[in-house]
């Protein structure tokens, strides 16, 4: 069963919407900066909260960003796409925060006042992140949100094309949703995986990852939805994996088990050798330890590893959101026929001497691989294929 | 798919407990989780750091997998809403305290909703499939269904779970569960499925998680009648209801019983009524004389906006 891919959106540091974010990757201009309110290179993304509700003509002020930056991105993957009790419509998103913006104002401001109200503690969880989007779209039914930390994204995508392949529903939209959160920052803070400068991923003098925030989603349906809907095929959904690392909480393993297990997998699944794959976008955070670890699995499975980049030095590592940002990056490679570059990139390391893309360039592109991985030694392989 | 083995920690007395279903009663104000003795499943020094879910979680889990004789499975997958809430509020409460200072990252690492799933495969060395279901009181339905594409997609034995536990600061006063009928609570319960059928074994039929659900009545009966089978099979319903419906929805088949009364209200305690649906199928299996329940409902109405359904079934098709 083919798996179609339909529809894209994203908002992140170097765009508003897929056609800013494909400029932007052209022009190798990086949305990273130094964040004034966290004190930290970060990728923002330029609207505000109340400009995000006012986008959106929301009147209740308590939607929690993460809510706010996945309108966009769904609504621009969504299109013209409507209810039709023909097809079954689900809608997946992940976070790993979820409402935490809002609990943060509870938390710091709200209870050290007279009359503490729980009001902001209403969107604390992530589900309720995810309803509030579904409501905007209209989608009732299957609502779900996956949280796997920073192989989130990968997995609602993943999720959808399982539930596709299952028969359980026929058209689904798909992606995570992840602002910058004082938890997550000051979370990475303490473990200590900062750049103080700009991130390089793959680079032998990397220091660390820079946090980013940002929403992605794509609609993936199968032949019946493609009937009913009308849509246009961009791109197919070929393969997947999931697989446990199982080495660390927070670290990878030196071999990169977990990761050469997803690639090899998902490979498996889209039916492809290794040396058909054309492009991979990997997870490529910047940190001297994920980096070296993918790069040892990328050898392992592919022993010459083909053209490949991590586009964090654009958007930042968007944890939850990487995932389903980095599928639009990919969606993007083969509809553009391009491979995408890896900015900051000036040494290889000495364990490996790989050498990453530097420049957007044109490519003839059937087949592109994406890594996640997350806490908990979660890893995710998705495949893209040229329909 | 089939149940090959079950564990709950809970407020009653669910652990290693064969046939609790006959002597649950109401929990009352003075009621509180009642832990096992952790230190068969769980080294010490792992131990210590842990809060109520991961304990709770990977006790039950362990148990699953030493009942069933399974030493790997081929999928660990855990619904939780809060994950792990008590570590979250934890290191909100560092940053206060820190200030601008450095920062201990010990509460933080184990703060993400997949700790529970992603530690399950950390001491086993599981390398497997691992997934972690966060919609709120739906979260442990997305799970078993996941259990169920992994099953048919010739995964052979699965580990499924839900677990909340609760937190004062950010759960308890949590909003969306503030009123309901019972007091707040804390659980986990795991299950090891498998399609793999053996004599006497319970069913899983079918799981339905709906989310904004327009038409309760109009929903139950098109999930049964997918599932073959019509309201008169269906022998008991164990249901939570929101707390500000004030009757019984009637629509529901068969005998009616509140599952609230005994699990406490927490997110995932659909996983409590499963076990307890579960419970009640194997001791009805094993004796000559009683109803004869064969076929029941667990009906998951926490919030008023979500429904969950489980059908699970002695009968064999």
């Amino acid at each position: 069963m083919k798996i179609f891919v339909t529809g894209i959106g994203a908002i992140t540091a170097i765009g508003g919407n897929v056609v800013e974010n494909l400029n932007s990757l052209r022009s190798l201009r990086t949305g990273l900066h130094k964040s004034s309110e966290y004190n930290l290179i970060t990728g923002e993304v330029s609207l505000t909260n109340d400009q995000l509700s006012e986008c959106f003509h929301l009147h209740d002020q308590n939607y929690s960003r993460t809510t706010l930056l996945s309108l966009p991105a769904a609504r621009e993957a969504w299109g013209n796409n409507v209810r039709d009790s023909r097809i079954r419509t689900g809608l997946i998103s992940s976070t790993s925060v979820g409402g935490m913006d809002r609990t943060e104002k509870y938390y710091f401001h709200d209870r050290r006042t007279n009359s503490p109200s729980h009001y902001h503690l209403m969107v604390h969880d992530n589900g309720t992140t995810t309803e509030l989007l579904a409501e905007e779209l209209g989608i009732t039914g299957y609502i779900s949100t996956i949280s796997t930390a920073c192989s989130s994204g990968a997995n609602s995508i993943m999720q959808a094309a399982r539930l596709v392949e299952a028969g359980r529903l026929d058209r689904v939209i798909a992606g995570g949703s992840e602002p910058l959160a004082l938890f997550d920052t000051k979370g990475f803070a303490s473990l200590n995986i900062y750049d103080p400068g700009f991130c390089k991923p793959f680079d032998e003098n990397r220091k660390g990852l820079n946090l980013g925030e940002g929403a992605a989603f794509l609609v993936l349906e199968n032949e019946k939805s493609l009937s009913a809907t009308g849509n246009q095929p961009i791109c197919v959904l070929s393969g997947w994996n999931n697989a446990s690392d199982a080495f660390h909480q927070t670290a990878s393993s030196p071999d990169g088990r977990g990761a050469y297990l997803a690639m090899i997998h998902a490979l498996e699944k889209a039916g492809l050798s290794a040396t058909e794959i054309d492009y991979v976008n990997a997870h490529g955070t910047g940190t001297v330890n994920n980096d070296l670890s993918e790069s040892m699995a990328l050898q392992k499975v592919f022993g010459k590893v083909p053209p490949f980049s991590s586009t964090k030095g654009f958007t930042g590592h968007t944890l939850a959101a990487a995932g389903a940002i980095e599928a639009v990056y990919c969606v993007l490679s083969i509809s553009n026929q391009s491979i995408l570059p890896n900015i900051n990139f000036e040494t290889s390391m000495h364990e490996t001497g790989l050498q990453p893309e530097k420049e957007f360039r044109p490519a003839s592109i059937q087949h592109v691989l994406s890594n996640s991985f997350g806490f908990g030694g979660n890893c995710t392989s998705l495949v893209f294929s040229k329909s | 798919m089939f149940i090959k083995a079950a564990s709950t920690i809970s407020y009653q007395r669910t652990f290693r407990n064969p046939g609790f279903s006959a002597t649950l009663k109401p929990l009352t104000t003075q009621s509180e989780l009642l832990a096992p003795d952790y230190s068969g499943f769980i080294a010490a020094m792992d131990r210590r750091r842990m809060t109520d879910i991961q304990k709770m979680s990977i006790t039950c889990a362990m148990d699953c997998l030493d009942q069933s004789g399974i030493k790997q499975p081929d999928a660990i997958i855990v619904g939780t809403s809060m994950g792990c809430s008590v570590n979250i509020k934890t290191f909100l409460d560092k940053i206060l305290e820190a200030g601008e200072g450095p920062l201990s990252p010990t509460s933080f690492i184990v703060s993400t909703h997949n700790t529970v799933a992603g530690q399950i495969a950390l001491l086993l060395k599981n390398h497997g499939y691992n997934m972690t279901y966060t919609q709120n009181t739906l979260s442990f339905e997305q799970a078993l269904i996941d259990a169920m594409i992994s099953c048919d997609d010739s995964m052979k034995n699965v580990l499924v779970g839900g677990a909340d536990e609760e937190e004062n600061a950010i759960y308890n006063m949590h909003g969306r569960l503030g009123d309901k009928r019972a007091q707040l609570t804390s659980g986990a319960s795991f299950f090891l499925v498998s399609n793999q059928k053996e004599p006497g074994a319970v069913r899983i039929v079918d799981v339905g998680s709906f989310g904004w659900v327009e038409d309760n009545g109009h929903t139950v009966n098109q999930f049964l009648q997918a599932n073959n089978t019509t309201i008169d099979e269906v022998d008991l319903t164990l249901f939570a209801i929101d707390g500000k419906q004030n009757e019984l929805p009637n629509l529901l088949p068969g005998k009616l019983i509140d599952y609230q009364q005994f699990a406490g209200t927490y997110y995932t305690s659909s996983a409590f009524a499963m076990h307890y649906a579960f419970d009640i199928l194997l001791t009805q299996l094993h004796s000559n004389h009683g109803d004869h329940v064969k076929t029941i409902l667990v009906y998951n109405n926490l919030l008023p906006e979500n429904l969950g359904l489980i059908l699970l079934t002695s009968k064999t098709d």
